[in-house]
């Protein structure tokens, strides 16, 4: 039990205040009127006797309040009085320190580490101080110690990652290293450029009220930098050959003056291309490479460009997926005409990275051989199979196939469902009034998100004649008519999916093939129903990757040749990719061609240096009364204000008490002589 | 629901609730003298009012010869009440009698009790004057019977203030009263009752009937106090520090001693003596002050 602030304890000198009112004579202001006093003049009056205390249970009450306000003023304080004394004294510092890719620029590196080491030397023997270091995410490398040369060794022994700046991360890691901090008076140090992109996360950060913050800038106020901002590499058909095109954006910031600058493309190890880029002081720059030849399977590359002060950013890594097409069966009636699925088939016939590559077929072909190395089996106003063939083609699309009925005149009078999504309701006729529309389209889903933008697009064509179709249970619609009528129906089937379409596809049906939405809706619609995901040329650090087409063993080896093996535990392995450069996934042991690979480059924000103001940090940080602070850094004044909570109870206790001295003083003698003390006429004539 | 009594209707407490003094004036002597017996409003005097015949019974000497030789008739020859003694109130103003424990402080009472007699005088057909007085005369209205009005305004404006003088004030109105009558005086009467009695016999040498209605209050007579204090005289401001539990004894010893003395010099100078409680109803003060009135009547 102790004081905060014990100089009130002065205070109780107050008590004297009480005793001098009572001592003294208290009429003296406000004396009784009496009309004469011409007999009392005659009488000898003893006046020493009206210095004595005469009330004294009155005397005490008072005095008894005035104390107990006393000490709530001094903040009593319950706990180790010896914590509130080494609260006063010690520090208890979390050093977290930038070690984020801008970190490398220059000089900056040093300077954060000068500083780090000047902030430790300025500590005294008996703070204590725990080491953060940070950059996308954040690790307590060096835990609470007096030890200021080990925190310096650990210092010493880092160098700037490959990695993002996170000042979010860094700051709840200091908030839960000051958690099991010895009590003290607590404080957080950052050092950093102050990269305005790390302040992404802070926003909703609460720290402890009144903990102090403290950011230190390092670097230069001005750091010219280029980076390559991202690179772009596609398949593109020349002639009969397929060759591969680069190329690459190029980012300047604050450069001295004007340069030229060069560009290096590598495929498989190979310096395929150069290209000299005249870069201004601040722009940015697309810079096209050669084409090249290509192989159809998959390629790494890199493109480089001449190293500045911030070489960690000067390359950018990429693999190319193999251009592996994209099977498609088209079962179509017998007495389909060419010209009905023209459109249909051309437009699954542009476009690359998949390549579509459809086959065709008749009603009653289809057999496992056929499933298996499909993706998507189209059904071209022709029923799926039924019975045992059906059953094939339902355990198909559960084991990650996918179903697309589309729903035309044939289908239209068929009163039985489809696939398990729809059931056909008859043929609606709208060309009288001049065609029907789409009218509510989920753009949400994952099929029309591209189409999000331009809605309007999709709702251009008219559609003269349509199926009308029921959903069936579990199917979803995911795009109506204008009439209420399902036009785009989805059924989930274990890893695969099916879906009706009742959009005619025909020039005789509607004008949607003549729109500019129908080439990249059919195929939006085939690489959904086939499952089908877009393979990044690269991917971030700090992502996590899941290799496909390892069924057993997976051994994932980084850029640097470090090993994982990761354990899978019934699903795909994954692995966070730490390091820039290209992972390769294996099966069993590292050897031949890697079953999967994957290009990691730093996220293109971390080539931004633009410093933030170090208050924009603090406006983003809020302040909490955490309450898992308590007990562990007495020195925040949440944490004193929760331990001095009694100052309250002694309030209550004093109002309890001045409450009761105008109970006691206004009753019984007390209070009729405070009124002048007269009797009434009742008593007079009594 | 019963008619409230007579006490009730003299009650000093009520009637100062009623801020119009001619309306309080009226509604007390009414009320007095409703349960008076109708043959004490007439009495002998100088002014001719009627004749009646004689019956047998009346007293010989007030048969009216001169009607009895012109006539041949006993008539007996009856007059009006007095309708030309002047009655003069001398009101204390001091700052003394601003004072009151009870319901009522002693100079609203003073000024109830005044009023009501100078009704009560004027429906006896007396003229009926007024004199305010501290330390001196603070305003006079002479004797008349068309002064009631004007007695009425000056009680209405009239406030306890200043130091009182009683022997020197009554010495002031012996000199402006000169023509005989009836002094109602009304005080408190702090002074030495020796130099009052001087004061007094004055008057008595001058030919007035002197009636002193002593107002009281009961914290003067019982000095009920408890607490330490200091008080403070109300008229010269003098304070003392005083413990009146330790000195009420005495006090009320001091005090009945003072009102002895007063009784005896008053009486010894022939001048009627009344002490009035401030608690206590107005007809006490309304009957000593009729009987007075009556007895003078019968003494002429």
């Amino acid at each position: 039990m102790g004081f905060l602030v014990p100089a009130f304890l002065a205070g109780l000198a107050a008590i004297g205040i009480p005793l001098l009112m009572h001592l003294r004579d208290r009429n003296e202001e406000t004396p009784t009127r009496f009309p004469s006093l011409m007999f009392l003049v005659r009488l000898p009056i003893r006046t020493s006797d009206r210095r004595k205390v005469t009330d004294w249970p009155l005397l005490l009450l008072r005095a008894l309040a005035v104390a107990v306000l006393v000490f709530a003023f001094s903040r009593p304080f319950i706990g180790n009085t010896a914590e509130v004394q080494a609260d006063a004294r010690a520090q208890r510092v979390v050093i977290a320190l930038d070690r984020s890719m801008s970190m490398g620029h220059g000089g900056t590196w040093a300077a954060a580490q000068d500083s780090a080491r000047a902030l430790l030397d300025a500590l005294g023997n008996d703070d204590q101080v725990a080491l953060v270091l940070f950059d996308e995410e954040a690790t307590i490398a060096q835990s609470w110690t007096r030890d200021r040369a080990a925190v310096k060794a650990v210092i010493a022994s880092t160098t700037p990652v490959s990695r993002g700046t996170g000042f979010g991360p860094a700051l709840r890691v200091a908030r839960s290293a000051l958690i099991s901090a010895p009590p003290g008076r607590p404080s957080i140090a950052l050092i950093t450029d102050s990269q305005r992109s790390g302040l992404t996360g802070v926003a909703g950060l609460e720290l402890p009220a009144g903990l102090p913050l403290r950011t230190i800038t390092v670097g230069e106020v001005t750091r010219p930098n280029t980076s390559i901002r991202t690179v772009e590499a596609r398949r593109v058909v020349a002639g009969d050959r397929v060759q591969l095109q680069v190329q690459a954006r190029v980012l300047t910031r604050d450069l001295p003056a004007a340069r030229t600058a060069k560009l290096t493309l590598t495929l498989a190890g190979r310096e395929v291309g150069t290209r000299s880029a005249a870069l201004a002081q601040n722009g940015e720059l697309t810079v096209v490479f050669d084409a090249v030849a290509a192989p159809s399977s998959a390629v790494d590359g890199l493109v480089t460009i001449e190293s500045d002060a911030l070489a960690a950013d000067d390359t950018v890594h990429f693999v190319l997926p193999a251009d592996d097409a994209l099977a498609v069966q088209l079962v179509a009636p017998d007495d389909v005409t060419r010209e009905e699925t023209l459109y249909f088939e051309r437009a699954l016939g542009i476009g690359r990275a998949p390549a579509v590559r459809v086959e065709r077929r008749r009603p009653g072909t289809l057999d496992a051989p056929t499933y298996d190395r499909s993706a998507l089996v189209v059904f071209w106003d022709v029923a799926p199979p039924s019975g045992a063939a059906g059953a094939a083609l339902e355990s198909w699309v559960e084991s990650g196939g996918g179903v697309v009925v589309l729903v035309g005149p044939r289908l239209a009078e068929r009163r039985s469902a489809l696939a398990g999504v729809a059931t056909p309701g008859g043929l609606a006729d709208r060309r009288a009034g001049g065609g029907a529309t789409l009218g509510e389209i989920r753009d949400e889903h994952p099929l029309f998100t591209p189409f999000r933008s331009t809605q309007a697009a999709l709702m251009a064509p008219r559609f003269y004649r349509y199926a009308r179709l029921d959903a069936a249970v579990g199917a979803e619609v995911l795009a109506r008519f204008d009439d209420g009528s399902p036009a785009v129906l989805e059924r989930e089937a274990g890893e695969g999916r099916v879906l009706a379409v009742a959009m005619g596809l025909d020039v005789r049906e509607s004008d949607f093939p003549l729109q500019p939405a129908f080439l990249p809706l059919m195929r939006r619609v085939v690489l959904h129903g086939a499952g089908h995901e877009s393979t990044p040329l690269w991917r971030r650090t700090g992502e996590s990757w899941v290799p496909n087409g390892l069924r057993r063993e997976p051994v994932i080896a980084s850029p640097s040749g470090e090993l994982t093996r990761p354990t899978t535990g019934g699903t795909k392995p994954a692995v966070i990719l730490e390091q820039v450069g290209v992972y390769g996934a294996y099966e069993g042991r590292v050897e031949g061609t890697a079953r999967d690979r994957v290009a990691v480059n730093v996220g293109p924000a971390e080539s931004d240096l633009t410093p933030a103001d170090p208050n924009e940090l603090l406006l983003g940080v809020g302040e909490s009364a955490d309450s898992t602070f308590r007990g562990v850094t007495a020195a925040t004044s949440i944490e004193l204000e929760s331990r001095q909570r009694l100052w309250r109870w002694l309030i209550a206790i004093v109002a309890v008490l001045l409450l009761a001295e105008t109970v006691i003083a206004s009753q019984g003698w007390r209070g009729r002589a405070r009124r002048a003390t007269i009797v009434s006429p009742e008593r007079s004539q009594a | 629901m019963t008619a409230p009594s007579h006490e009730r209707l003299l009650d000093p407490a009520l009637l100062a609730r009623i801020s119009d003094l001619p309306l309080l004036a009226r509604t007390v002597v009414d009320g007095f003298m409703h349960g008076l017996h109708r043959s004490a409003r007439k009495g002998l005097s100088l002014d001719f009012a009627e004749h009646r015949q004689y019956q047998p019974g009346d007293d010989l000497r007030r048969i009216d010869w001169k009607a009895y030789a012109r006539t041949d008739r006993f008539y007996i020859k009856e007059y009006e009440a007095d309708t030309n003694a002047g009655v003069l109130f001398a009101l204390d103003v001091s700052g003394s009698m601003d004072y009151g424990s009870a319901a009522i402080n002693k100079f609203a009472y003073a000024r109830m009790l005044v009023a009501c007699l100078a009704w009560l005088s004027q429906r006896q057909g007396d003229r009926i004057g007024l004199a305010t007085f501290s330390d001196a005369l603070v305003e006079m209205i002479p004797p008349s019977t068309r002064h009631l009005n004007l007695i009425m305004h000056a009680l209405g404006r009239a406030q306890p203030k200043g130091e009182g003088k009683l022997p020197l004030a009554i010495d002031r109105v012996a000199d402006v009263a000169t023509r005989p009558g009836i002094v109602v005086v009304i005080t408190d009467c702090y002074d030495e009752p020796t130099s009052i009695g001087r004061s007094v016999d004055v008057l008595r040498a001058r030919g007035h009937d002197v009636l002193v209605f002593h107002l009281l209050d009961v914290a003067e007579e019982e000095f009920p106090f408890e607490n330490a204090a200091v008080f403070e005289d109300s008229e010269s401001g003098l304070r003392l520090p005083l413990k009146p539990d330790e000195l009420r004894e005495r006090y009320q010893t001091l005090w009945r001693a003072h009102r002895e003395a007063l009784e005896k010099r008053f009486a010894a100078g022939g001048v009627d003596y009344v002490p009035v409680r401030t608690d206590a109803p107005l007809d006490l003060a309304l009957y000593t002050y009729l009987d007075l009135r009556l007895s003078r009547s019968r003494v002429r």
